[in-house]
């Protein structure tokens, strides 16, 4: 599993404050944490940066200063993306493209104008699909375009829209048909998701819980990458495939019904989990109670 | 071969639960189909039509519909109970503790008195329904509780900021609770775990929250079907509880059904016959009329 560290962004206050006083100190040294805690890429989300579409070029230099990866530029304004694409030294990923007529018409080709790699996430101007199906007719469209303007399925990482499990469970259940069907639609191309998005809102101790075992299980049907807390050390160890042991137990959670009664406390709280994010409980905050 | 045969069984069953006491009870739930869906099992019983009396007198802009039937009632709980049974045959009363909203100090014992003045006045069971502030629910309702020990009431709304005082005192006095929650079959969830914890599962009503047509009834309704596909077709232990639904008031709050009084009937009737088909157990209607048109409607579906 490809990860993305998603620490440097916008929401956060010490990352807005800095970017703010252009202070890169607060900054590098999360670039540096990310590094060594096991990222992949660091995602650089600026927001819309619409006054200021230069701040996304002076954060990649900042981060460049301390950091080897390869960097996830985050933003809608293609002014800022345009002016942070032309200083990084490695090939970044263009996070995010859409299949929205503006998106298409000014993000997209600057994927091909630069020649890397961008997320094409399922939203259209009919605004986000309801599921797997409808999900799939968007994305393959919005492909389609991106190959006719130069982008091959190769540097395409797919972004199916992730949402909170307390507000749409059945929308995080349909992430698993998604990327059952991605392959198939579109051979060759990448996949990631935002995947912490799936917790907000619920109990902050029991977000993590949540996203590491929802990551291994859409890591099953293929998912490719993810942007994710990389703070989080147990995640990491799960994506790089140092908890065997959990990831069989997952795995089997999925496909049978495993009885709790007979697990330790880790291995029932990984089966209750698994248990929501397929779909097979009704998700409540207390899930982990029953 | 017979057309049975074809069915899947289905999971789960929702819980009955019986309001009252001896001599005088009414039994909810029991149902392993879905809503009416009699031609697929057992289909227990039709739900429940009880119809809501105030504990203080209504607004003025209260529809005259309802007050051309209780306009000489409504400074008497008692008499409008009463009336509600004897003369347009109420299976239970809600007694909607209107008194809580009014200003000025509340004067809890008062309010409970005047519930049990009631309670020993009709030869039916008895809802109490607070107005939905937390703080005068929670203070009401474990007087009520109280006084009217034994009565085997169903008392609500309890929420996710008072439901242990509540419950606490329904549970002393053996009365049940009906646990609300905001159109979101999630937190629904919630509220019975967090509940369940400490009161007995199948003395708890869910109260997922209703809008009448034009206001949000389709919201009402894809929660209801919600919870009942996760009671009966995924046997969800946590949501079996049987479900309370209140077309009447909100209803009688829409504008269309003020303004026509034959509206005003068919907007409860349609409210209230909708939220019966997606999974209300027991629905708390307003007038008379509205609540014979449901009846008549319902007497279409067969119990086995």
């Amino acid at each position: 599993m490809i990860l993305i560290g998603e620490e440097i962004q916008i929401l956060s206050k010490v990352v807005s404050a800095a970017l703010k006083d252009r202070d890169p100190a607060p900054l590098q040294d999360i670039a540096k944490k990310l590094t060594e805690a096991g990222a992949d890429y660091i995602d650089l989300n600026v927001g819309p940066a619409k006054k200021d579409p230069d701040i996304l070029p002076w954060l990649v230099e900042v981060v460049q200063g301390v950091s080897d990866l390869p960097l996830a530029l985050d933003t809608l304004n293609p002014v800022a993306m345009e002016k942070g694409l032309a200083v990084c030294k490695k090939t970044p990923l263009i996070n995010s493209a859409s299949g929205r007529t503006d998106s298409k018409a000014t993000m997209m080709p600057l994927a091909a104008k630069y020649n890397c790699d961008v997320v094409i996430s399922v939203l259209t101007d009919a605004g986000i699909p309801s599921d797997a199906a409808s999900s799939a007719e968007a994305i393959m469209e919005t492909i389609d375009y991106a190959n006719s303007i130069g982008i091959p399925n190769e540097r395409i990482w797919v972004d199916p829209i992730m949402m909170p499990i307390g507000v749409d469970q059945p929308r995080v259940v349909a992430m698993i048909e998604f990327f059952e069907m991605l392959q198939d639609i579109a051979p060759g191309a990448k996949s990631t998701l935002g995947l912490s998005n799936m917790s907000s809102g619920a109990p902050h101790e029991l977000r993590g819980i949540l996203n590491r075992i929802m990551m291994v299980v859409l890591g099953r049907y293929g998912m490719y990458s993810a942007i994710v807390e990389t703070f989080d050390s147990d995640l990491v160890a799960l994506a790089k495939g140092q908890r065997p042991a959990d990831v069989e137990l997952i795995y089997r959670a999925i496909d049978e019904d495993i009885n709790i009664a007979d697990l330790s406390p880790h291995e029932a709280a990984i089966v209750k989990t698994v248990n929501v994010v397929t779909g097979k409980n009704l998700y409540s905050h207390s899930w982990l109670d029953i | 071969m017979q057309i049975s045969d074809f069915f899947e069984k289905y999971k789960g069953t929702v819980q009955e639960l019986t309001i009252g006491k001896e001599g005088k009870s009414v039994t909810i739930g029991g149902d392993s189909v879905l809503p009416l869906h009699s031609f697929e099992g057992t289909m227990t019983r039709l739900p429940v039509l009880a119809l809501e009396v105030w504990d203080a007198p209504p607004p003025e802009n209260w529809a005259e519909h309802l007050r051309s039937h209780f306009g000489d009632v409504v400074n008497s709980p008692v008499l409008w109970a009463k009336k509600c049974v004897e003369t347009y045959g109420a299976e239970m009363i809600c007694l909607y503790l209107a008194s809580l909203a009014e200003d000025g100090e509340i004067d809890v014992a008062a309010v409970a008195a005047r519930v049990k003045e009631v309670a020993d006045a009709v030869p039916v069971p008895l809802i109490v329904y607070g107005v939905g502030d937390k703080d005068a629910d929670a203070a009401a309702l474990k007087e009520i509780a109280r006084v009217c020990a034994g009565e085997g009431l169903m008392l609500g709304p309890l929420v996710k900021d008072n439901l242990i005082e509540i419950a606490q005192a329904a549970m002393e006095y053996g009365h049940s609770v009906i646990a609300q929650s905001p159109l979101d079959i999630n937190l629904a969830k919630e509220l019975n775990i967090k509940l369940t914890k400490f009161f007995p599962k199948d003395k708890i009503v869910m109260d997922p929250m209703t809008s009448a047509l034009g206001y949000g009834m389709d919201y009402s309704f894809s929660v209801f079907e919600r919870l009942k596909h996760v009671a009966v077709l995924f046997g969800d232990d946590m949501m079996k509880m049987p479900i309370i639904s209140s077309p009447g008031r909100e209803s009688w709050r829409a504008k269309e059904a003020k303004l026509n009084e034959q509206h005003g009937i068919l907007w409860e009737a349609m409210t209230t016959m909708t939220l019966v088909l997606a999974g209300a157990n027991v629905a708390i209607m307003a007038s008379p009329d509205s609540m014979k048109l449901v009846k008549k409607m319902m007497g279409q579906f067969t119990v086995s």
